[in-house]
């Protein structure tokens, strides 16, 4: 089956979020979708997919042009979309949730037999190794994402929309999600890949369409359109992305440890992390999915209590630690997961970036408005968050800019080390560079930055150093002078993989 | 957000179109709600001109003010107080139990009562993390059954006195003192929800937990500081409402005005997802709803219908703020 949108335009009032795009995506095909943010991506997906209607244009189902009246109506003619944020149970177990609301029965009662039976043999068709029975919310996000693959097509999609699906993978897991897609491309399932990571697309694709502000700026094979061209079609501008290390972090600790952990446990998630980071250094944390990146973050935050271990900053051990007092030390920590962990959603932009140095601002706990609003424009100009106003709602900034906000939080408290967990995650292109050069400046200033990334390539340009965690420990270190991709995956497939089934 | 300073900028939002007229309106349902009802009062309601029709409507006002502050103040933070009308209650009968002491003992002793079981909501909400929802329904039924155990299930008459005398009958500028005391009251928390540490981090417990946590806000000492304050503000209540009867009265002083306080401030635009509180907004629905009982009283309409009148309209304007979010 063959998916089209024709010059499709969408307007929300004044506002123009698609000004004609055409997409066209046959069947077994593999159609990367790309754009910075607010190119129009997601508006397109809600357009077929039947959340929106468009303003302009149409949609054409094999060459018959067809109207989705609803979701439920584009799902019955068999396109449907698989969302960056799971919305499944996580209570339930993996066949409740392929089963969701179409439970096969037996008389009153759900025939859990068959149900269970019918899961494992979608499971196996796409080669998880994922038991039936599992509760969701044991599994991984990335194999919680590849179950809600596989509940969109038992439903009967015909074309597979993947908004962002490898945003939270890594390594191992993004092949799982590779094997699912050849899956598909295998059973004549069209595929629209939407994921701001340039390799997996060129990797994947069999075409690539490109927005900008609405319009389709470029489709063509991967061939036709080599990476620079790409990202210039992006960008709406010529420009490279080239970003070498910096010259702080090419080598190794330098002076003291800003920051050392003496084996950290917590429960069976961090199993003995060791690890020091200096002055001016950027330590890339590595490691698979499941290989304890965030949780040692979290441990050593105090967000998570830690079981036992020694975390010391410039020499003050942090005992007992709890996000109060780790960021009273001088710990940061920016989380994954920015809508879940990080923004105050419905709240502004000042509200956002000042909440953890609100007493700094306060005098006999009156906040001074004028003070934040000073420490806002600071941060807007040094990190170039692109915002109306500190009163602006945080919603209404891309989640490039959010970040940034974030960021800046994290910042607002001067601290002596940051942890950064994943702060590029699905950002856009500009975004990401932007974030890169704030990173690099934090350690030109002294700061000792430990960062993961699910982007290998990511880490080793970041990274002056990195620490590969496995099941929980560290497996090894390597520096990143001169280290290619291809010499990280070595190191991390050298590693025993990652327990997560 | 949705605090007092704000709610005044609002507007420049330009309601250009009938679209942006109807979404401004439905923002501000509570405050057209009110002019409207008051407007038909005023033309078509017998007696509702008399000033002291006005004057016995604020008497009955000012303590359901100030439950709502300690309601909005909760629900800010996605959680909910249930134990107000109770513990307005245990106040009063606290009040009766220590008349002999004098007023100057009394009634502190009543305002500290309501610390007292705020403060025991507050712990088990934030240190030993009941749901509010429970831990409020708990203390809902033990206060109301300790204060009828304290003075036997029966009402005590107030002896007279002043301090009695002024918080019960006092009217200044026309208008009863303890209302002065209830708008003075919520202009503090107004204030201090929009201005104070403290309110900010209600609000941003509210708005999202974990992000609070992870930002270094002190959650547990916030939710408690939350619970303790709609405490001591429902044991203020039970004090007024009681000099107001001029009696200590286990059964009747504060039965069922959670649900008034819980349908005020969610009408006055603080959503039960937490997050935003509009203080303006409560006191807004607490006369909203107080007019709206004294309106049915006025025309003559049957208790029963009038509860169910009440239920609908209360119905509907819930139904606009949602529409208005």
């Amino acid at each position: 089956m063959s998916l089209e949108a024709r010059a499709v335009t969408k307007s929300f009032g004044a506002a123009m979020a698609l000004r004609g795009v055409s997409l066209a995506v046959a069947a077994g095909e593999v159609h990367g979708l790309m754009g910075e943010n607010g190119a129009g991506k997601s508006t397109l997906i809600k357009i077929l997919t039947g959340f929106h209607q468009p303003s302009g244009g149409e949609l054409l189902l094999d060459g018959q042009a067809v109207v989705f009246d609803s979701p439920r109506a584009a799902q019955r003619l068999g396109v449907a979309a698989v969302y960056q944020e799971i919305n499944l149970i996580p209570e339930r177990s993996v066949a409740a949730n392929v089963f969701l609301g179409r439970e096969p029965r037996q008389g009153l009662l759900i025939d859990r037999r068959r149900m269970e039976a019918e899961t494992a043999a979608i499971l196996a068709r796409f080669g998880l190794p994922v038991s039936p029975r599992a509760r969701l919310a044991s599994l991984g996000l990335g194999l919680q994402q590849m179950v809600s693959i596989a509940r969109t097509v038992s439903l009967g999609a015909r074309v597979v929309i993947l908004d962002e699906p490898s945003s939270a993978l890594s390594g191992a897991e993004v092949e799982v999600l590779f094997g699912v897609v050849e899956a598909l491309r295998r059973d004549g399932i069209g595929v629209v890949f939407v994921s701001h990571r340039l390799s997996e697309c060129y990797r994947l694709c069999d075409r690539l369409t490109v927005l900008r502000d609405g319009r389709t700026v470029a489709s063509a094979t991967p061939a036709e359109l080599p990476r620079e061209a790409l990202i210039a079609a992006m960008l709406g501008r010529e420009g490279g992305l080239g970003s070498p290390p910096s010259a702080v972090a090419a080598s190794g600790p330098a002076g003291a440890a800003r920051l050392s952990v003496r084996g950290l446990h917590w429960r069976n998630r961090v199993r003995d992390v060791s690890l020091e980071v200096g002055s001016g250094e950027i330590v890339g944390l590595a490691g698979l999915l499941g290989a304890g990146r965030t949780e040692t973050l979290k441990a050593l935050f105090g967000a998570e209590r830690p079981d036992s271990g020694t975390i010391r900053l410039d020499g003050r051990a942090l005992t007992q630690p709890s996000p109060s007092r780790s960021l009273g030390l001088g710990l940061g920590f920016l989380s994954e997961d920015r809508r879940a962990e990080g923004i105050f959603p419905g709240l502004s932009v000042r509200e956002n970036l000042t909440a953890a140095v609100l007493p700094r601002l306060a005098r006999f706990g009156i906040v001074s408005r004028r003070r934040q609003d000073a420490l806002v424009s600071r941060f807007v100009a040094s990190l170039g968050i692109k915002t109306a106003g500190p009163g602006q709602a945080i919603g209404g900034l891309s989640g490039g800019n959010q970040q940034k906000v974030l960021l800046a939080r994290c910042l607002s408290l001067e601290p002596r080390v940051v942890m950064l967990d994943d702060p590029t995650r699905g950002i856009d292109v500009g975004a990401k560079a932007e974030v890169h050069r704030a990173i690099r400046s934090l350690a030109e200033q002294g700061l000792g930055v430990l960062v993961t990334s699910s982007e290998i390539e990511e880490l080793l340009a970041l990274a002056g150093r990195l620490v590969v965690l496995s099941e929980g420990a560290v497996a090894g270190g390597m520096s990143t002078a001169g280290a290619e991709p291809e010499t990280m995956l070595a190191l991390l497939a050298a590693a025993p993989a990652a327990g997560v089934a | 957000m949705s605090t007092p300073v704000d709610v005044a900028a609002a507007p420049r939002v330009a309601a250009t179109s009938l679209w942006g007229a109807a979404a401004w309106l439905k923002a501000r349902s509570v405050y057209v709600a009110f002019a409207l009802l008051v407007g038909f009062d005023m033309l078509a309601t017998p007696g509702f001109q008399n000033p002291f029709a006005v004057r016995s409507l604020l008497f009955t006002a000012a303590p359901l003010i100030l439950i709502a502050l300690g309601q909005s103040l909760a629900i800010g933070t996605r959680g909910i107080d249930l134990s107000v009308g109770s513990v307005m209650g245990l106040a009063s009968a606290m009040i009766g139990l220590s008349l002999g002491a004098g007023a100057a003992v009394a009634l502190p002793l009543g305002v500290l009562t309501g610390l007292a079981a705020g403060a025991l909501n507050g712990a088990l909400v934030a240190l030993l993390g009941i749901d509010p929802l429970i831990s409020g329904l708990a203390l809902l039924v033990a206060a109301r059954g300790l204060a009828q155990a304290m003075l036997g299930g029966a009402r005590v008459n107030l002896p007279p006195g002043v301090a009695y005398a002024t918080l019960g009958r006092a009217v200044f500028a026309g208008l009863p003192l303890v209302a002065i005391g209830a708008l003075a009251v919520a202009g503090l928390v107004g204030f201090a929800v929009a201005r104070s540490v403290w309110g900010r981090r209600v609000v941003f417990v509210g708005a999202s937990r974990t992000a609070s946590f992870l930002a270094g806000v002190p959650v547990r000492r916030t939710l408690l500081l939350v619970y303790g304050a709609s405490g001591l503000l429902a044991g203020l209540a039970g004090v007024m409402a009681t000099a107001r009867l001029g009696a200590a009265d286990p059964n009747y002083i504060g039965a069922g005005a959670e649900l008034d306080a819980i349908a005020a401030a969610v009408i006055g635009g603080t959503p039960l997802s937490g997050g935003r509180i509009s203080i303006l907004g409560s006191v807004f629905g607490v006369l909203l709803l107080t007019v709206l009982d004294a309106s049915f009283i006025m025309n003559d309409v049957n208790g029963n219908y009038a509860q169910m009148l009440k239920a609908g309209f209360i119905i509907a304007a819930l139904y606009l703020q949602r529409s208005g979010g």
